[in-house]
Order: C-alpha cells, then structure tokens, then sequence
C-alpha cells in the first residue's frame, strides 16, 4: 500500500505538529467557547425569541469557526464539499460514520439542523441543558426524555417545512475500518412519520484527520475529505407494499456500494 | 369498543405498521420486537384514529413507558371510557 505523502516541512516535525494543533483546536473549543460565544449564547437565552433556532445557528457558527481553524492549521488536508450537499434543506439526511468529527462537521454544515444525541448526554450539566435548547432528540425517552421527544418529533414536520435539515448516522456508532455496520430504523421512521423524503450522503476521510482512538488531530498527511450526495430517496409511504426494513436494506446498499467504488 | 376489538386493531397496526407478526401479548416490545418511542408516537396517531379523537399531550405521555401489548390495551380501553363517559 502505497504510503501517504507527507509534506516537506511537516517530515521531521509532524509529532509536534499533531501536538501543537490539537491543543490549539481544544483551546477553541474551551476558551474560544467562553470568550467569543457564551456571552451570544446567553444573550440568545435570556432575549431571543426563537431559543431553539438561535442556538442551532449559534452551534453552526461555532463549528464553521472550528473547522475554518482546522483547515488553517492542519496541513495536507483537503475538503471538498459539494454544491449539492451546501444547498440541502428541509431534508432528513442519513450518513455513514466514520468519525467523532462528522457530526459537528454536519452543524458546521447546516445552520438550522437537528439530529439524534445519546441520551446520556442530555444528562450531563450545562451542555445536556444546551442539547435541549438546541432542540436536538434524545436517542431512547428515558426518565424525564419522553416529554422532550414527543415535543420534538411532533414538532418535526413544521421544522423541517422552515427549512431545517435533520440529520442521522444511522449505523449509531462509528465505523472503525469504513465498512457500513447494520442501520438503525430510527432516522426511517421519522422520515416516514413526516412523509419525507431521504438523502443519503457519503462522507470520506474524516477519520484520517482525527483516527479513531486517537488523542491527537492527525497533521501533516496527504487527505481529502469529502462530502457527496449519493442518493434522494423519495419513498411512497402510502403504498401497501412500503416496508421500513426495504427501505433500510436499500440505503445500506447504496451505502455499501459507494464504499466499494472507492475502496481500491 | 370491546377489548377484542382494540386487540385486532392493534395487532393490525403492528403487522402493517411496524412489521412485527403475531407479538406475544406479554413481549417486552422494546426488548423483543426493537419498538422505540419513534414506534410508540406513530402508534399514538394510529391510536387517535381508533378513537377518533385527539390525545392530550399528557395522555401521550403516559404512553411512551408502555411496553407490553396488554399494557398498549389497557391504556387504549381506559381512554375508551374516559371519553365514553365524557
């Protein structure tokens, strides 16, 4: 296997590099969040009329500003985006997961966005009361969860008619080696409880800029991470013959198949 | 409504639905069949269909710890006379 070209200036100091950018990235991520967005954040609190939507937007920016920083600073990687991913509204989106980054890379993405959080999360102090701001749902209802859910699920069609994405990796845990583990029903179901339609997207190399395992951000490598649209499902949910479970089984394909393609 | 009568609607909703077959009336739903609260929220629409009425929110609530089809028909059978007696 041909060995990733690593760049000149990084050769002989790539494991200060991994260092030096990863503290910074976190120092974003704690510092940067209490200098430059908390103060938005309680301001969206405390005056905002829409919480829910000034929260998502706020989550948007403050990762578009993370990976703006992490395109900076982190060498050799390259991102490529396509029109048709930026453009996606008022859409359920299910995607492969390869890394801790693809979620916040799909906030980053889309400014009104909704997903699927573990729900032990939401127990966690101040980001759990944040997850709730933000509208995000639960993963199972739980003690104290099912009133959250049901609000948020019913309210779903509405959201989703205002333009919002609601984005799901539905095999729910990371894949270690990119292949496409079993799917969870649940993204299908609210697709089908709002009669909308699906698109599948196909994210790549997010797990080479920060590896599975890892603690440090993976610098000075040759990558290109993209994000494509490889399907718009548009299932007729009146029908008879719809089935979940076919449904299921043909976005995996389709999800399987791209893998294939780009698996050399 | 008869509580027979809510069972076949009910395990109707489920094979067409939810393509569960035949559940056991006492199957853990969660455990045996993967019913989640995405499922239980679909079934409360389909339930307010059966009793051509809507839910109120805490109604629904009550809803979402259900887990057994017994359980689904008891809820189902005291909303029934609740709104019987009116």
């Amino acid at each position: 296997m041909k060995k990733p070209e690593t760049h000149l200036l990084c050769r002989y100091f790539k494991p200060v590099s991994d260092v030096i950018v990863t503290l910074l990235l976190w120092s974003y991520f704690t510092v940067g969040f209490v200098i430059l967005f908390s103060p938005s954040y309680l301001a969206a609190y405390l005056f905002s009329e829409n919480r829910e939507i000034s929260f998502q937007r706020l989550n948007h920016k403050f990762y578009k500003g993370f990976f703006y920083l992490a395109r900076l600073l982190v060498f050799g990687h390259k991102w490529i985006i396509s029109d048709d991913v930026r453009s996606i509204r008022s859409s359920i989106i299910v995607c492969n997961h390869i890394s801790y980054l693809d979620p916040i890379f799909f906030v980053a993405l889309f400014e009104k966005q909704k997903t699927i959080v573990k729900s032990t999360f939401f127990r966690v102090p101040i980001f759990g009361r944040m997850l709730k701001l933000s509208g995000y749902i639960p993963s199972t209802s739980g003690t104290n969860l099912s009133d959250l859910m049901l609000r948020h699920i019913e309210a779903m069609d509405d959201y989703l008619a205002s333009g919002g994405n609601f984005f799901v990796f539905p095999e729910g845990t990371r894949s270690r080696d990119g292949t496409i583990g079993l799917i969870n029903k649940g993204a299908f179901k609210i697709a089908r409880l709002c009669k909308a339609s699906i698109k599948v997207l196909f994210i790549r190399n997010t797990n080479k800029l920060f590896k599975p395992g890892k603690l440090l951000f993976n610098t000075c490598v040759s990558n290109t991470i993209t994000v494509e649209l490889i399907a718009i499902m548009e299932p007729d949910y009146q029908k008879s013959t719809f089935s979940i479970s076919e449904l299921m089984s043909e976005v995996r394909s389709i999800l399987e198949a791209q893998r294939s393609n780009l698996v050399p | 409504m008869t509580r027979d009568e809510i069972k076949n609607e009910i395990l109707g909703i489920f094979k067409d639905q939810f393509e569960i077959e035949n559940p056991g009336l006492d199957d853990d739903l969660r455990e045996v069949h993967e019913f989640d609260s995405i499922d239980a929220i679909e079934l409360l629409g389909e339930i307010e269909i059966i009793l051509s009425s809507e839910l109120t929110r805490a109604e629904k609530k009550g809803a979402m710890e259900i887990r057994t089809i017994n359980h689904i028909l008891d809820y189902v059978e005291s909303l029934s006379l609740a709104r019987a007696k009116g």
